[in-house]
């Protein structure tokens, strides 16, 4: 949450007609000039949607992803490398920390080449394996290109897949897409910060052309286990994208004509474009960015006080939080998926109360929604946390910690004694023994004898 | 059922011959036989294999004793009938016998193999094999050790120890039974007392009330308590300690520790010191004769500037950088 | 002062004599004692002198903090004050679970200086109020002492023992702001109201004393002593037959009073009727009751068989009430002893039940050389006191021979009961000083001895005991005095010199051993300078200064109101001991692995983690030395997840070196104690000199925590809690993969493959 905020400051700071809501200087890694022509048609994409580009070679020494131990660029493009290495200036822990430091990654690999072993480690770090021996690549015997692959049927086409219930759908485009030669990736199920944006089809396997035996035994992966297309979120809402296969950004493939097999109908064009650009406004942060605006709790009785630091139990509490979403050029508000609810925790050590909010829009603020509740402070004293925590898949991370501390009952607020019915017959008792021994005082000070005090002066 | 259950049991008090028996199964057996004769199994080597080899669906608990005088263990003899005590009301506790859980005891010297097998050097040693099969089977073969380094002789730590080792079974309740003979004897004793007080009542009343007695009491009370005693009685010092060289060194080192036998020095010491002044204080001003006053005056004057020296320096022992002291010592 | 204060002197001058005489003594006896005062506090402020106006240990550092709460915020807002300082993240009713005497005393004495326009600073008026309430003190125990004993000299001894005596001083010196330092005079002032009222009879005083009980139990817990030792006195005084109307007067309305008075505190509410420990106040009064109306039938109607039937009938009443006293406490009515009460009796209790209770050093048993320490000779002036009480036996000389027994036993107990004995021990002492020096300082020389009076002190003494006839057998004798001079000088010159090695004594006992606020420790250089030890408030500042003003810091419950009053940041425990699971889930973090520790402290949001590590310097009072009472605790607790024997050798040693068992070596303690420190040696060398024992070659590595500060001497080290991995790995791969050894290729994966389902 921090960290998108802070990088919101540089975005506009850097330039202000930049997309990103975490600014718009990108790197792209591409190691020969030749190659970047390939790609002509993304690049004018990206530029113009606001983003500068600065293209190094890997081998370039004085490459450096940092400066002044702040990250340089708020976005990094992978693009696969001929060489073997990634260089001294990309090992696995420099890219960590370029994520650490709240920048996005988005890395395209290719099984014409190699995965260089840095990458792979890095992968594993984020608990995303790629197959063992480097160059294996996915095939799908049904769903693959006749006009290009007709006998190799390593061009993927994959339609988009059905919008998940209570997941956003930000990659949806119609018609196929087309993923040349695409490196498999296989999703641990240790981490829930990764999901999986595009995956293959259900007859698809990994598959490796330099071995020359005849059919697979025990392939790495098979059908919908692999992914062609992952992305990664960490605690920081930085992004890591990984695309299995970096030709589905060239130009060729922008704009090919492409056919299942078995199918009756015609020749189609690719819908790579639009896939692209979807894929890399969420990569570089355009869309799916969470902003919390404004959090607010007070009494359910007197709203003057604002955020008090101080409850009572059981008192009535109205806590309302306002969200906005940034959509590619404007902070709109938020509204979760369909199935989906922002929850609010009122927590010491454990929940004491797990509540969805309801949403409404924003009474201040106009590109904001208000998700609020009221709910009652339980019957324990305690320093207790409003607590929302709003981690979903392609939306980046809302975390967001009130402490309050809620006090006993002060001594003067239980009720008076003489409202409380039962207490009667004991109050009576008091008054009555106090009348009763004044009383008995007085007699007895009035029948008093009277002494003479002759006998008492004669004894003297 | 039970009268079958009775028979078994009652011909075969072994729960090895009825562990071997073709019918029933092993828990079965074993358990009609603890009820039958009212105590943890008694096993050898043989039986305690047969119990105890899986695949089991119940637990068994069993103590590693050595009773025989030969190994002097006291703990073992001392802790025995608590663990027929408990064995007993767990077996009784559950009568449908729910909880699945067998009591055995085996000796040393019917289980040598056993013991050695285990590599057992101290006893007694108490192991709860877990059921390996059925509804709560436990994963880990190994059966459970209760520590008994904690030096506990008492059945309530086992039982609070086996019902949290077997959860999700019924676990009967262990109370201690009430030694109705103690109740009924210190009953008798207090009344006796009370009676024969009631029945001297006059010869009593002058002991009761003699001032000199009381006296006596309440000082002795205080030089105990004031000379550390308290300290003795809950820390269990030794009375007295050799020195290095054969001799016995009556002061403990140290401002923190101390002897038993040091302690009474000490309140010998006090007693001596007050009985003087009580004697300079009450009794010389009450001595006629002015040679007989004079001699007192100086034995007493004597008797404490000497005690108190002597103190001194005793205390100049416990607490090295004390730069106090007087003559003589 | 003796000589000064002896009725017949019979030194020349008009000022002895007749009207001016007593003129001349009061104001004698004025002078004394306000120099004894003098002394009194002259004698507590080495720590001040030698050190500067701190406040010293643990527990008066949260007296200070709440007190300058009561000073900033008023009484109301102090009376209602949840802290949510303390306990995190429970917090701590503090109002309602404190005694508020002595926050509120030293708030009152700060307004009324204000409003004499003396704005003082508050935490002088805390450093300084132990030992103004010390002079206090010893002008009570003049003003007990003088009702106890006929001789004028007793309560000047008795205040100048109790000015000085070190069983007294090691409370109360300037600094130790506890609440023995108001309790102790409040405890003598009230026995002496008592006294008073038993003697007169009196309503008025009676009412005093329950006033000042009243006020004692809003000041201590101790004040539980009182509520047993006068029912007792009471008690015993019946037995003896000696029921008066004087005894039934100021017992009930000392009782009824008290009582209320005593309910008003919030921390002790309905205790009074509901707790074991107020139950024989309770029952005396009815005895008392009972008594009463049987000695009241008993003048009305002479019939011998009725009185015969009242007795019985009294008797089966009480026999009656006792047992339904039993059933209703079995029932659970009445609440059974609390745990440190009960550990009073039952000596074995608290180390097997409550080790909470046991791991605190001042509830250890007493040793002799303690006793003899802190009271020299007087510790054998006791017993020959007492004895003389038992010469007239009067009502309030009974109550000193209970006191004292009781009080001997409570002192042999618990160390910090000394503090309950050493009153009367200073009285008993002074009594029977008092008692040699009216003997031997009498100028005159008596007559020849002649049998009058001996009659005539024979009767006397009859008369003053009418419940017991016979006296004691050193007091048979008529009372004849001392005959030569040559005696008297010998027997006062040597008492004389006692008298100065007691001061002596004294002195040095509270400049050697009382005056040091445990905060700042001074040690000797080899060259005799003297050094002072300060990493401990180095510390609490570092985390005051440079840590954000709500963090929460992690450490074992004694340094819990340090951090608390100096720091100033959150705890999670501290010396406040209510809440025994919160402790032992401390205890738990500390004795365990860093993986199990980790997910605690994330839990209870701690940012810090502080230890306390003497091995550098040699300072025994670290935490690896306290650790094995954490482990207890949080075995009592969770027996299965930590098991004090685990952290034992096979052979049952306690060890920090090679041999130590992986439990020990695991524990996130050892590993914050010891991350680091074999650097400061050459390779193996590593010696901890508290242990004495050489550690491993390899250093324990830390994951989840990163040194944050260690102090000078190394005896306070601050560990930060790390954040969760940015990529979600746990901090162990986090740590490998920072070092550079990557992870093995996921392709070699062992067994079924784990399908992804999303």
């Amino acid at each position: 949450m921090r960290f998108t905020l802070l990088g919101l400051l540089l975005g506009f700071l850097g330039i202000v007609s930049a997309l990103s809501a975490t600014g718009s200087s990108l790197l792209v890694i591409i190691e020969e000039e030749a190659d970047k022509s390939k790609y002509s048609q993304f690049w004018a994409d990206l530029q113009g949607r606001g983003y500068e580009i600065t293209y190094r070679s890997p081998k370039d020494t004085n490459l450096s992803l940092f400066l002044h131990g702040e990250p340089a660029y708020s976005h990094l493009l992978l693009l696969p490398p001929k060489s073997k290495g990634l260089g001294p200036n990309l090992t696995p822990n420099l890219l960590v920390d370029f994520i650490n430091g709240g920048s996005n990654i988005l890395l395209a690999l290719s099984a014409e080449q190699a995965v260089p072993t840095a990458i792979n480690s890095l992968l594993l770090e984020l608990d995303i394996n790629l197959p063992s021996d480097r160059t294996s690549l996915v095939v799908d015997h049904l769903a693959y290109d006749l006009t290009s692959s007709a006998e190799k049927h390593d061009v993927l086409l994959i339609p988009s897949a059905e919008p998940k219930k209570g997941v956003v759908d930000f990659f949806s485009v119609d018609g196929l897409v087309a993923f040349p030669r695409a490196v498999g990736q296989v999703l641990g199920n240790a981490s829930p910060m990764l999901s999986s944006i595009v995956k293959a089809g259900a007859s698809a396997y990994i598959y490796n052309p330099k071995e020359e035996t005849e059919g697979v035994e025990d392939p790495f992966a098979t059908g919908s286990q692999i992914n062609i297309v992952s992305a990664f979120q960490a605690r920081n809402s930085a992004r890591f994208t990984v695309l299995g296969s970096s030709e589905a950004l060239q130009d060729t493939w922008f704009d090919a004509k492409v056919r299942l097999p078995g199918t009756d109908y015609k020749a189609g064009k690719t819908s790579n474009k639009e896939f692209a650009q979807r894929l890399s406004e969420w990569a570089f942060k355009e869309i799916g960015v969470l902003r919390v605006e404004q959090v607010q709790h007070s009494l359910d009785e007197d709203t003057k006080d604002i955020n008090p630091k101080i409850y009572r139990v059981k008192n009535d509490v109205r806590y309302s939080i306002e969200i906005s979403e940034w959509d590619v050029d404007q902070w709109i508000p938020f509204n979760p998926p369909t199935g989906d609810a922002v929850q609010l925790e009122f927590s010491m050590l454990s929940p004491f109360h797990r509540l969805s909010l309801n949403s409404s829009p924003s009474t201040t603020n106009k590109d904001a929604t208000a998700f609020s509740t009221t709910f009652r402070t339980p019957d324990q004293h305690g320093i207790f946390n409003f607590y929302v925590e709003y981690r979903r898949p392609f939306f980046t991370a809302i975390e967001d910690k009130q402490t309050v501390t809620v006090r006993h009952f002060a001594h003067d607020e239980f009720p008076r004694s003489y409202e409380i019915s039962a207490a009667w017959p004991w109050i009576s008792g008091i008054w009555v023994t106090i009348g009763g021994w004044l009383a008995f005082v007085a007699i007895w000070l009035y029948s008093k004898p009277t002494r003479d005090n002759k006998p008492a002066s004669a004894k003297k | 059922m039970r009268i079958s259950q009775f028979f078994t049991a009652a011909l075969l008090p072994f729960s090895a011959l009825a562990a071997k028996k073709p019918t029933g199964d092993r828990f079965q057996d074993s358990n009609a036989a603890q009820l039958a004769n009212g105590r943890p199994l008694q096993l050898d080597d043989k039986s305690y294999d047969a119990l105890t080899k899986g695949p089991r669906d119940y637990s068994v608990a069993v103590l590693l004793t050595a009773l025989d005088a030969r190994f002097s263990c006291t703990l073992c003899k001392a802790f025995q009938p608590e663990w027929e005590m408990l064995g007993k009301q767990w077996s009784k506790g559950d009568k449908k016998a729910e909880s699945r859980l067998v009591f055995g005891t085996l000796d040393f010297l019917d289980g040598k193999q056993t013991f050695q097998s285990m590599a057992l050097q101290t006893a007694p040693v108490l192991l709860l094999f877990r059921p390996t099969t059925g509804p709560n089977a436990y994963n880990d073969p190994i059966p459970a050790r209760f520590d008994f380094s904690s030096g506990t002789d008492k059945a309530e730590p086992i039982h609070t120890w086996l019902s949290r080792q077997l959860p999700n079974v019924p676990h009967p309740p262990f109370v201690r039974p009430l030694n109705y003979l103690k109740i009924g004897v210190t009953i008798t004793i207090v009344l006796g007392v009370i009676t024969f007080i009631a029945a001297a009542w006059p010869v009593f009343m002058p002991i009761i009330q003699n001032r000199n007695l009381w006296a006596a009491l309440s000082l002795i009370a205080v030089l105990l308590f004031t000379s550390g005693h308290m300290f003795n009685h809950i820390r269990k010092v030794p009375y007295v300690a050799g020195d290095g060289k054969g001799g016995i060194s009556y002061f403990a080192g140290g401002f923190q520790n101390q002897f038993g036998l040091e302690t009474q020095i000490v309140a010998g010491m006090y007693g001596i010191l007050a009985f003087a002044t009580i004697s300079l204080a009450l009794k010389v001003p009450r001595i006629a004769d002015p040679r007989a006053q004079q001699i007192a005056v100086f034995v007493w004057g004597g008797v404490i500037l000497g005690m108190y020296s002597f103190l001194l320096s005793v205390f100049r022992i416990k607490n090295g950088g004390y730069p106090f002291w007087l003559p003589p010592f | 002062m003796a000589s000064a204060t002896k009725p017949q002197s019979t030194a020349s001058g008009v000022f002895f004599e007749g009207e001016t005489a007593r003129n001349t003594r009061g104001l004698l006896r004025i002078i004394i004692l306000c120099t004894i005062a003098a002394t009194a506090v002259a004698s507590r402020l080495f720590s001040v002198i030698r050190f500067e106006s701190i406040i010293h240990e643990f527990d008066p550092w949260f007296n200070f903090r709440a007190t300058k709460y009561l000073v900033q915020n008023g009484f109301y807002d102090f009376w209602d004050w949840f802290d949510d300082r303390t306990w995190h993240p429970l917090g701590r009713v503090t109002g309602g679970t404190l005694y508020p005497g002595l926050m509120v005393t030293s708030g009152a004495i700060w307004h009324a200086l204000r409003a004499i326009s003396l704005p003082v600073d508050i935490r002088n008026i805390c450093v300084l109020l132990a030992p103004g309430f010390s002079g206090l003190t010893a002008f009570a125990s003049y003003l007990l002492t003088s009702e106890l004993s006929d001789s004028p000299s007793a309560g000047l001894l008795a205040a100048i023992f109790m000015g000085i005596a070190p069983g007294y001083i090691s409370r109360s010196v300037a600094g130790s702001y506890d609440n023995e330092a108001i309790a102790i005079f409040l405890l003598v002032f009230t026995f002496y109201l008592w006294i008073k009222a038993v003697k007169e009879g009196s309503v008025m005083w009676g009412a005093f004393a329950a006033l000042f009980y009243g006020y004692m139990v809003s000041a201590w817990g101790g004040y539980v002593f009182i509520t047993n030792l006068l029912p007792l006195h009471a008690f015993v005084l019946i037995c003896m037959g000696r029921f008066s109307p004087r005894l039934y007067v100021s017992y009930t309305t000392w009782y009824a009073l008290g009582t209320l008075a005593s309910m008003q505190i919030p921390f002790v509410g309905f205790l009074p009727i509901r707790s074991s420990e107020h139950m024989s106040a309770l029952g005396v009064f009815g005895l008392l009751q009972l008594v009463g109306f049987t000695d009241y039938i008993r003048q009305q109607l002479p019939s011998k068989q009725f009185q015969l039937l009242l007795r019985t009938l009294v008797l089966v009443i009480f026999v009656v009430a006792f047992g339904l006293l039993v059933l209703l406490t079995v029932s659970g009515t009445i609440a059974p002893w609390t745990g440190r009460f009960y550990s009073l009796w039952d000596t074995g209790y608290a180390k097997i039940h409550i080790p909470i209770i046991a791991s605190v050093s001042e509830h250890q048993p007493t040793a002799w050389p303690a006793f003899f320490f802190d009271l020299n000779m007087l510790i054998w002036l006791f017993p020959a006191g007492v004895y003389m009480c038992f010469r007239s036996l009067k009502d309030e000389q009974v109550f000193v021979v209970i006191y004292a027994v009781l009080a001997s036993y409570f002192a042999g107990v618990m160390v910090r009961l000394m503090l309950t004995l050493t009153p009367v021990v200073c009285i008993a002492a002074a009594m029977a000083l008092s008692q040699i020096l009216d003997t031997f300082l009498v100028a005159g020389e008596p007559a020849e001895p002649i049998e009058a009076p001996s009659t005539k002190t024979n009767d006397a003494k009859d008369k003053t005991v009418p419940g017991i006839p016979e006296v004691l057998r050193s007091t048979k004798g008529p009372l004849v005095g001392i005959y030569s001079y040559m005696s008297k000088a010998m027997i006062t010159g040597a008492v004389t010199c006692y008298l100065l090695l007691f001061v002596m004594h004294c002195t040095w006992v509270t400049s050697n051993a009382y005056s040091s606020p445990s905060v700042v420790l001074a040690s000797r250089l080899p060259d005799g300078s003297q050094h002072i030890i300060d990493d401990y408030r180095e510390a609490y500042y570092w985390l005051r200064q440079n840590t954000k003003p709500d963090a929460k810091v992690m450490s074992w419950w004694d340094y819990g109101y340090q951090i608390g009053g100096m720091a100033d940041r959150p705890t999670l425990v501290d010396n406040n001991t209510w809440n025994n699971t919160h402790i032992a889930t401390v205890g738990k973090a500390m004795s365990s692995r860093e993986e199990v520790s980790y997910p605690i402290m994330r839990q209870h949001e701690v940012d810090y983690v502080l230890v306390v590590f003497g091995g550098l310097l040699g300072y025994s009072g670290d935490d690896i030395n306290k650790f094995l009472w954490m482990i207890r605790i949080a075995e009592g607790i969770w027996p299965d997840e930590v098991k004090e024997r685990d952290f034992f050798t096979s052979r049952g040693e306690y060890r920090v070196d090679d041999e130590a068992p992986p439990a020990m070596k695991n524990s996130l303690m050892y590993k914050m104690s010891y991350y680091n420190f074999d650097k400061l040696f050459p390779a193996g060398q590593a010696q901890d000199r508290v242990r004495g024992s050489r550690l491993p070659a390899q250093g324990p590595e830390l994951s989840t925590v990163e040194e944050a500060f260690t102090s000078e001497n190394w005896i306070v080290r601050i560990y930060k809690v790390k954040d969760l991995d940015n990529l979600g790995r746990s901090h162990q791969d986090a740590g490998a993969f920072e070092k550079g050894n990557k992870k093995k290729k996921a392709g070699k994966r062992k067994g079924a493959r784990v399908l992804r389902v999303d």
